[in-house]
């Protein structure tokens, strides 16, 4: 049927930056207000139009896997993006008529560059929102946030929409690399021993005591976010818990192994490579398991089926791993 | 739809005609970047665009490449989707129904790796009243010899020709390759082989790639260029086949490559285009045939131009 007849699920218009922080080094977060809005689920993303034609793009710093290196130029880095970059929705408040939208990007490319210098005041194309996100948890189901990195944003965005629901027994587990990386700031110093704290703070109050983990133990418990995991695991006592998480794919290895172990129903937001976010320039494909396949799996969009997916649909993240 | 938009629509300057087959503007969506229709419902008003082209149709369904398949380069980007699409089966099926409703004109992009597997695809489509016409890619390699139909003047002929016999209420658009020598060659063969439009142009053959791990960055290794970076190699080659072959033998062409402004869309039909596709833009702005073709019409209106078919064709050349 023609879409027409049916309410938009998906807006493209100007948004208006009305907050900028940078919790770390490396990330900073946007709000930004946006007119038309649809109604948006955690996992769902939005679709940035980073740079405009005609300016110049700051300075970018080039990426290692030791950390940033000085800031250098050659015409490739500093070129104008030309697609739209995904990011996950962090936060979103309002609804249709008036919606605030946040997303927290990490400095990585020409893209992201320009989102780490806009100002408040500053326009922001924006589509969305986007994708297909989690499915909320009934309420009195624990559920497990479990974010790395840049994939904690979703993570934030679900805990708001749990805590709004009055959902109990929520838990966050979030991890990074190392404290300049945590994309969000703490009020306090998260308990070393991966003890869930109210440590986070957020716009708005942290709704749920948090476990912080980093790799190199700048910030919170020293290790992964299934290390913290496992002592909330040990310490609480979760029967039939659901896990949501999103990072790195070799964080979602871990966590796809480890639920699957634990008879944990799952569901993780995956990232991939887009052209345009919408279904049409068929880039960011994934394989997820289909029987009635010859070769039992098919070629899903992370943009549109995804991106987020039940654990044992998702051939590279579960099944990968198991071998 | 709204009182507004239905004004905008009935601009008779925008009106444009393609071997027959009016369109309510000179703005089309160009293959491959708008999907089958739905994709794009909620930002994209399909009843002020002038046609919509889809995404490849072959015979049987096709997976498509290992990711990565697209990079974003200087201007652009590059890709190698390898002609993913659902088949001609449950294109009947599960799209069809889609196109009938929409408030546009429909073009079907057909792709084949046998000369039957065209043919077969046009036949069953050229059945469906809701499409405009069938435009054909022939940028794929023929199994039989390896290769693409699109740069043997030869084998395109023999092509068009055999599609041509079960085409018969559908107009026929190829769309060329400009991965040629003499792309002026491809156009008269096309047309020997009775099309009866010719979109031009597809992608650029480029590759990409990564210095740091020393890899190609498409799993494909190479792909298609396109976006802005092609503008000024699409404009010359609308500009050679409207010259050298186009204009003398009264055939339609429908210009892209890059296109994403007015501008470009103007210059395009200076060139000899009668419409002009946007395509990788699209990616951008999925409202932009639409914006573009408002600002054409204004631009129309304070040039005192009647009707935007004047302008193909136009470019004032040095004596």
């Amino acid at each position: 049927m023609p879409s027409t007849l049916l309410p938009k699920r998906v807006c493209a218009c100007d948004s208006a930056v009305i907050e900028v922080a940078h919790p770390c080094r490396d990330h900073v977060r946007v709000k930004v207000a946006v007119p038309g809005f649809p109604a948006s689920v955690p996992g769902q993303f939005v679709e940035l139009r980073c740079g405009q034609a005609g300016t110049n793009a700051p300075r970018e710093r080039c990426w290692t896997d030791h950390g940033p290196t000085e800031a250098f130029e050659t015409s490739w880095l500093t070129r104008e993006p030309y697609l739209r970059r995904p990011f996950s929705i962090a936060d979103r408040t309002g609804d249709e008529q008036g919606a605030q939208v946040e997303i927290i990007s990490r400095h990585i490319g020409p893209g992201t560059a320009f989102l780490d210098v806009l100002k408040v005041g500053d326009t922001l194309n924006l589509t969305g929102p986007l994708g297909h996100g989690f499915d909320l948890p009934s309420p009195n189901r624990s559920a497990i946030l479990v974010g790395g990195g840049v994939g904690i944003p979703p993570l934030l965005y679900m805990s708001r929409v749990l805590a709004a629901e009055k959902h109990r027994g929520a838990h966050l587990v979030l991890g990074a690399m190392s404290r300049d990386l945590f994309p969000v700031t703490c009020s306090e110093s998260p308990a070393e021993d991966g003890r869930p704290r109210r440590c986070l703070q957020l716009p708005g109050g942290a709704p749920y005591a948090a476990t912080v983990t980093t790799d190199d133990g700048t910030i919170g418990l020293r290790g992964r976010v299934t290390d913290g995991w496992q002592r909330l695991a040990d310490r609480e006592q979760l029967s039939d818990p659901i896990v949501y998480a999103c990072g790195p794919s070799a964080m979602l290895r871990g966590v796809a192994v480890l639920t699957r172990s634990l008879g944990w129903d799952c569901q993780l937001c995956i990232e991939r490579n887009m052209g345009c976010g919408m279904g049409t320039c068929l880039s960011c494909v994934t394989r997820v398991r289909d029987e009635s396949r010859p070769a039992g799996w098919r070629w899903a969009l992370a943009c549109s089926e995804g991106p987020v997916f039940d654990r044992d649909l998702l051939v590279e993240e579960w099944d990968h791993a198991a071998r | 739809m709204s009182a507004k938009s239905a004004e905008k629509e009935t601009d008779p300057r925008l009106t444009v005609s393609l071997a027959g087959v009016k369109l309510r503007t000179p703005l089309l969506t160009a293959s491959g970047t708008c999907g089958y229709g739905p994709e794009y419902a909620d930002v994209l008003d399909y009843s002020r665009l002038g046609g919509f082209t889809t995404k490849s149709v072959t015979l049987h369904e096709r997976p498509g490449n290992e990711p990565q398949r697209i990079v974003e380069v200087q201007a652009g980007i590059l890709n190698a989707i390898g002609l993913a699409n659902v088949g001609l089966q449950r294109f009947i099926a599960e799209k069809i129904p889609y196109i009938r409703e929409m408030p546009t004109r429909v073009f079907v992009n057909v792709a084949g790796y046998k000369q039957e597997d065209y043919v077969a695809v046009c036949e069953a489509l050229d059945e469906f009243d809701c499409l405009a016409g069938l435009e054909l890619n022939v940028s794929c390699p023929n199994v039989s010899d390896g290769l693409m139909f699109g740069t043997s003047p030869e084998l395109l002929r023999r092509l068009i020709e055999a599609v041509r016999k079960v085409v018969r209420r559908r107009l026929l658009i190829v769309k060329l390759s400009p991965n040629v020598t003499d792309i002026a060659a491809m156009a008269r063969a096309a047309i020997d082989g009775g099309a009866q439009v010719l979109s031009l142009i597809n992608t650029y053959v480029g590759m990409a790639i990564n210095a740091k791990t020393r890899r190609p960055l498409l799993a494909n290794v190479i792909g298609g260029l396109s976006g802005p970076a092609i503008k000024p190699l699409a404009l010359f080659n609308v500009h050679r086949v409207y010259r050298e072959v186009a204009q003398r033998n009264n055939i339609p062409l429908i210009g892209m490559g890059g296109a994403q402004s007015v501008t470009d869309v103007i210059e395009f039909m200076l060139a000899g285009a009668s419409a002009v596709g946007i395509g990788t833009a699209l990616f951008v702005d999925p409202a932009l045939p639409v914006k573009i073709a408002d600002a054409l019409g204004e631009y129309l209106h304070s040039n005192n131009i009647a009707s935007a078919s004047e302008l193909v064709g136009k470019l004032a050349l040095p004596q």
